[in-house]
């Protein structure tokens, strides 16, 4: 191993100039990070072991209905829930960013109107207002306005049952944030590009979704992704009106053994779960989206890791010319 | 019960377009003192030309003369407030019915834009489509071709600017040159019968220029009929049937570059020649 290292520089045996070599230089220490990670480990380590030790907390409790029947039907419709939710909610929300930027003055004030409504007023209420709409109208009835001529008339709770409430109200709360995203991201999009797409005979229509909403895609994606976290999370919330998903189910578990500490700790393992594994299909999108933006795509998860181990050949190499200096 | 217009009078109505029985060749375009006002200022002021088929028009003029504008007029990206424009007998924009005239709805202004090439100054290219797809993108889902005839179609396109090799690359890749070169196949590939140009050079680097006007003047030279707002007054007085001297929103100058560039008649046009030559 013949590396020069800084201290013995190579002269050039034709010109008999000075070569600078490759620097091989002692890379700078950091002893404070260091220190910050072993204190902060110590302490998580201290406050694990507390929780471990902490004679309140029932483990086999938690073991046991980690995986139990009914906990997992509340995951499975927590999941349905929202990804139904944000499915339906995505495509109002495309409908009223289109109808919010139309040259339509009706459409306009009407998606303006929606959005003011809905974005207006409390998720929380709007789950009750839907659960509870029997109290407000007890039939529910399509017919021709100021006439006696229906075509139909049913009863509302008939129509409406807990868990299609439960939906409507996380679907249309959604479209409200979603239609402000997506109208972000559209007008995100360069005035050139509808021109270029008018110029070759694209009706508006066409031009919006082969060429605006393509590339809105990548600024509409990120805060998207954050929107069905959220969701997920809300879906708690429609416990209120006794669906039963996750939460509800927790609740209604630890009201017959009494147990709501370890409850919940199942629960929010399950949240947790549920959300990182929702961070892998936004990651994936992010690319899908992203092309032609950059030169080059930046590189999967795996193809990261398949970078790293081809790289350490390098760290070898350093420690053999610091072993020969 | 009430009178109606009497047809007869439709044909020598002010609005009505008029074919000229005598003129052997029927003008590409026309434009008859066209008018266009930004919030009250007037940047076009009666603006009267006319191409001939084959015919490669250049429009020369200092920054806010409106040659730019009175460009983005003839495929009614700008709508005009006054005058007729009219592309291959058509009313641009506008559909004239006995003397009233209407306003088109925007399917069928996208119609009449599939005749009406335009090439604009920053390419506007759509990034998230490779070269090819930028070309073939309008062939198939506006003329409702086939994707194996338009890729072909799209292949032969890009061979012909030069760029065969790059057909798969995105926008992102290619240099300013080659980003244009592919706007113009994708102008090309809905078979216009007229080509805009706003500026197609003014963004490139220097030695890029070479290239886009290379095909241009092979477009020209293939009988492609064109109008051409430039600063290139090389390209002018080799490519130019026709060359127009814009100053103030109107015509200062029009003729054949041989007058217009090299014996211009106006002081103003001589003052502007001067300056970029």
């Amino acid at each position: 191993m013949s590396h020069a290292t800084l201290t013995t520089p190579v002269r050039n045996e034709q010109t008999g100039e000075v070569d600078p070599d490759d620097i091989v230089a002692v890379p700078l220490r950091h002893p404070w990070r260091w220190f910050l990670a072993v204190f902060l480990l110590i302490g998580f380590v201290s406050l694990g072991i507390s929780l471990w030790q902490n004679e309140n907390i029932d483990h086999p409790t938690i073991t046991e209905f980690i995986f139990n029947p009914r906990i997992l039907s509340g995951v499975v419709l927590t999941v349905v829930l929202t990804v139904v939710a944000m499915l339906v909610s995505t495509v109002l929300g495309v409908l009223l960013a289109v109808m919010r930027l139309s040259n339509n003055p009706v459409m306009n004030t009407l998606a303006w109107l929606y959005v003011w409504a809905f974005r207006g007023t409390p998720l929380l209420i709007q789950i009750v207002f839907w659960g509870y709409l029997g109290l407000l109208y007890a039939q529910i009835s399509l017919g021709v306005p100021f006439t006696d001529f229906t075509i139909f008339s049913v009863d509302t709770n008939t129509l409406i049952p807990a868990l299609t409430a439960g939906l409507l109200a996380l679907t249309l709360n959604q479209a409200a944030y979603s239609a402000e995203i997506v109208r972000s991201g559209m007008l995100s999009v360069d005035e050139g590009q509808y021109e270029a797409a008018y110029s070759v005979g694209m009706s508006p229509v066409f031009t919006l979704f082969k060429v605006v909403l393509p590339q809105a895609m990548r600024v509409i994606i990120p805060p998207m992704g954050n929107e069905t976290i959220s969701m997920l999370k809300n879906t708690s919330l429609l416990s209120v009106i006794a669906v039963l998903e996750l939460y509800t189910v927790a609740t209604q578990i630890s009201s017959q053994n009494l147990r709501q500490v370890e409850l919940l700790l199942v629960v929010s393992c399950w949240y947790l779960f549920l959300t990182s594994v929702l961070s892998i299909p936004q990651y994936y999108l992010e690319r899908y989206y992203g092309r032609g933006k950059a030169r080059t795509l930046p590189p999967t998860p795996f193809q990261r890791v398949r970078a790293l181990l081809r790289r350490s050949p390098v760290t070898v190499r350093r420690t053999e010319s610091q072993d020969a200096s | 019960m009430t009178t109606s217009a009497a047809p007869a009078s439709a044909a020598t109505s002010p609005g009505t377009l008029r074919r000229a029985a005598d003129a052997p060749v029927e003008p590409l375009l026309s434009a008859l003192k066209v008018r266009k006002s930004y919030g009250g200022v007037e940047v076009l002021k009666g603006i009267s030309l006319a191409v001939n088929p084959g015919q490669v028009m250049c429009l020369l003029g200092p920054s806010g003369s409106g040659k730019s504008t009175f460009l983005r007029c003839i495929n009614h990206l700008e709508r005009i407030d006054g005058g007729r424009i009219s592309v291959n007998g058509e009313l641009v924009g506008y559909a004239q019915r006995r003397d009233r005239i209407f306003e088109m709805n925007p399917r069928e202004v996208a119609r009449q834009r599939r005749g009406i090439g335009m090439v604009f100054q920053r390419f506007n290219l759509f990034p998230h489509m490779t070269a090819l797809e930028n070309i073939t993108a309008a062939p198939i889902g506006v003329r409702r071709i086939s994707k194996q005839k338009a890729k072909e179609r799209g292949l032969e396109l890009l061979d012909r600017v030069g760029l065969a090799n790059l057909a798969q690359s995105y926008p992102a890749q290619l240099s300013g040159g080659q980003q244009q070169r592919v706007a113009i196949a994708r102008a090309l590939a809905m078979d216009p019968k007229l080509l805009l140009f706003d500026e197609p050079t003014s963004a490139l680097d220097p030695e890029l220029v070479g290239d886009v006007l290379d095909v241009m003047r092979t477009l020209a030279a293939d009988g492609m009929t064109m109008v051409v707002v430039t600063h290139e007054i090389g390209f002018a007085r080799g490519a130019a049937d026709v060359v127009v001297f814009m100053d103030g929103g109107v015509v200062v100058e029009t003729g054949p570059p041989a007058v217009v560039l090299d014996n211009p008649q106006s002081a103003r046009t001589k003052a502007f020649l001067d300056s970029v030559m």
